[in-house]
């Protein structure tokens, strides 16, 4: 048998829907990667072998060749500005990176802004953005509950991800602006693409195959 | 032994590192190789500057190295610029100096070349490389010669496995005009074919209109056009124009050549391979092993850059990160011995042993002539906790007394046969 292809998953958010969506595509996937404490998972097929990471790190275990690909947020991987190709945008995991504001700020441009405080676990999306815009914004980076910064004062805005909103809602934001839709999107590394291109060719129509017919 | 390391108020700047001995016999043990390389297929050295004007160095450069340069001032207040690369100061020694030379130029060069960038897969801001240039020959046999000579440099470097991948900007320019797109979208999907983004295209197209089906149906199956020689024939009908169809007969030549060359297992074909779309003419390549997402080896050809220096001239070549090849071979278990004497040899009082180690020195061994006095035990010691395999200690003055691992016995101070057994390796 051959050498099994790695692939990193994001733990969290993703995981179940990247492996019932593996698994739809064919690929026999660990019972429990989503609570098992093992990092490192042989698939029981024999095909793939996993990886679990935090989400943030996918895009570093497929841009050095640690794996050969991966599954994680389009939000993600352009926040991480990786070496990586994106062959394939996948049907889950859809949500947005808005910008958001107490509701009851008043209502103006943002460009009239002089130099917002903005909170963020994005702050590399968050600056273009802004500068875009021709403001320079102050970041705050944070690596958890972001919607908290602006009630207590400690940003004027935030930049986060969104589903439903429910979070921004109860917590009195208000989504402003759009700055990415995000879906899950898979990856590869750029030396695996060439050195096992064959198996991860197959690979991507496997699950390409699945994009489709759900669509 | 001091309890805390010195190197606590003494830390290195960002971007560069030592090479110990391991390592530093490692890297030049693959320059020796490569020079012997490329010697053996005519090319000679040439040795650059390590720095010059900025101006020069940024000569037809892509914005991204433009912005990693290193650049400082001269007492004049003149921009100087650390060599980002090296095909850049060999294309001005061609322009301005080797112009009317007999052709064609084969040249090599080694050294530190400098980026702004971030750490990535072995290669620090500074970072090793080894490039050939093949100036002067503008047909597909220096195309082929270029990429066979980069395998057998990959090879000479003692890289088990690697895999060089071929492509063509003509291909893809070509496509281009027969997209016919306006700028910012065609910016757009050359964005997405170089990330490979397949979904990302379709999008692109929805956006652009009316595109010739023909051509809408190239660009979609642009992303499988990557594989052994045998993909080169299914490409032939998705050719548009001359200009596309050129770009496939280079490449059907070239592969032609490295089968002849005996290296064509190692390389694949790639004709969605856009990367410095604006800087190459013609074929480019690069080399990946498994486990670095990053090249080893880039290349290709260049016809538009000796130009700028004095009369053009076609060109092809590539360089390598020694850096990164270093790392692919550990990864690939390539172990590199310690670099270690094969004896250590007690002189005290014994003027007699220094011609002794001068006679064995000449004959390729590397002693260590012991500076400090040891006693035999102590010296023994001192012997095992360095590597080093024996002690040699004067006995009278025509024995010697040899202590290794298997225990101590004599040697005659004539028995050469012995000693040039011990040799490393």
């Amino acid at each position: 048998m051959a050498e099994p292809l790695t692939i990193a998953l994001p733990k969290g958010r993703l995981t179940r829907d990247a492996l019932a969506f593996l698994s739809r595509a064919g690929y026999a996937v660990p019972s429990n990667g989503d609570n098992g404490r093992k990092l490192v998972i042989e698939g029981p097929d024999g095909r793939l072998r996993f990886i679990m990471a935090r989400p943030s790190d996918v895009p570093i275990f497929v841009e050095y060749g640690a794996a050969d690909l991966g599954i994680a947020g389009l939000d993600v991987v352009r926040e991480a500005e990786r070496d990586v190709y994106e062959p394939l945008r996948l049907p889950f995991g859809y949500c947005r990176l808005v910008v958001a504001g107490k509701a009851d700020r008043p209502d103006r441009p943002l460009r009239l802004e002089r130099s917002p405080r903005v909170a963020t676990k994005f702050p590399r999306l968050t600056e273009a953005f802004f500068r875009r815009r021709g403001l320079a914004p102050e970041l705050i980076v944070m690596s958890g509950s972001v919607e908290l910064a602006p009630l207590v004062a400690l940003a004027d805005l935030i930049v986060d991800l969104v589903q439903t909103g429910t979070t921004l809602r109860e917590n009195g934001l208000t989504e402003l602006r759009v700055v990415l839709e995000s879906q899950a999107v898979l990856i590869a590394n750029r030396a695996s693409y060439r050195l096992r291109g064959e198996e991860i060719r197959a690979f991507i129509d496997a699950l390409a195959a699945n994009v489709t017919s759900d669509e | 032994m001091p309890a805390q390391p010195f190197s606590i108020d003494r830390p290195l700047p960002e971007g560069v590192r030592d090479l110990l001995f391991a390592d530093a016999a490692a890297w030049r043990g693959m320059e020796a190789a490569l020079r012997q390389t490329w010697t053996a297929w005519g090319y000679r050295e040439i040795i650059l500057p390590v720095f010059e004007y900025a101006d020069t160095l940024a000569t037809d450069v892509g914005a991204e190295i433009d912005a990693e340069m290193y650049r400082f001032f001269d007492r004049q207040g003149r921009t100087l610029a650390l060599r980002p690369d090296m095909t850049i100061p060999t294309a001005r020694v061609v322009g301005t100096r080797l112009y009317d030379q007999p052709l064609p130029l084969r040249i090599a060069y080694v050294g530190s070349v400098f980026r702004y960038e971030p750490p990535r897969a072995g290669r620090q801001h500074e970072f090793g490389q080894v490039g050939v240039e093949l100036i002067g020959a503008g047909g597909r046999a220096a195309d082929a010669e270029s990429v066979a000579l980069a395998v057998a440099a990959l090879r000479a470097a003692g890289l088990p496995t690697f895999r060089i991948t071929v492509g063509h900007v003509g291909f893809f320019r070509g496509l281009l005009a027969a997209l016919a797109l306006p700028e910012k979208l065609a910016g757009q999907v050359r964005r997405a074919v170089d990330r490979k983004a397949e979904a990302e295209l379709a999008a692109l197209l929805a956006e652009a209109g009316d595109v010739a089906p023909a051509a809408r149906a190239a660009l979609l199956g642009l992303a499988r056009l990557t594989g052994g020689a045998d993909i080169l024939a299914a490409v032939r009908p998705l050719c548009l124009n001359a200009r596309m169809a050129a770009a496939l007969a280079d490449l059907i030549t070239v592969a032609d050549l490295l089968d002849a060359y005996g290296v064509a297992d190692v390389v694949t074909y790639d004709l969605a391979e856009v990367r410095d779309l604006d800087y190459y003419t013609g074929i480019t390549f690069e080399g990946f092993a498994p486990g670095l997402g990053f090249n080893l080896v880039s290349g290709g050809r260049y016809d538009d850059l000796v130009g700028h220096f004095g009369p053009p001239q076609p060109a092809v070549g590539w360089a390598l990160t020694l850096d990164r090849v270093l790392l692919a071979r550990e990864l690939q278990g390539v172990v590199q011995a310690e670099p270690v004497a094969a004896v250590l040899l007690s002189a005290a009082g014994c003027p007699a042993c220094l011609s002794w180690a001068a006679a064995a020195r000449a004959r390729g061994l590397q002693v260590e002539v012991d500076p400090l006095g040891l006693a035999p035990d102590d010296l023994w010691r001192s012997a095992r906790a360095r590597g080093i395999p024996r002690v040699v200690i004067h006995d009278n003055a025509h024995t010697l007394i040899v202590r290794d691992a298997t225990g101590q016995r004599a040697l005659a101070a004539d028995d050469w046969e012995e000693v040039t057994r011990w040799q490393n390796r």
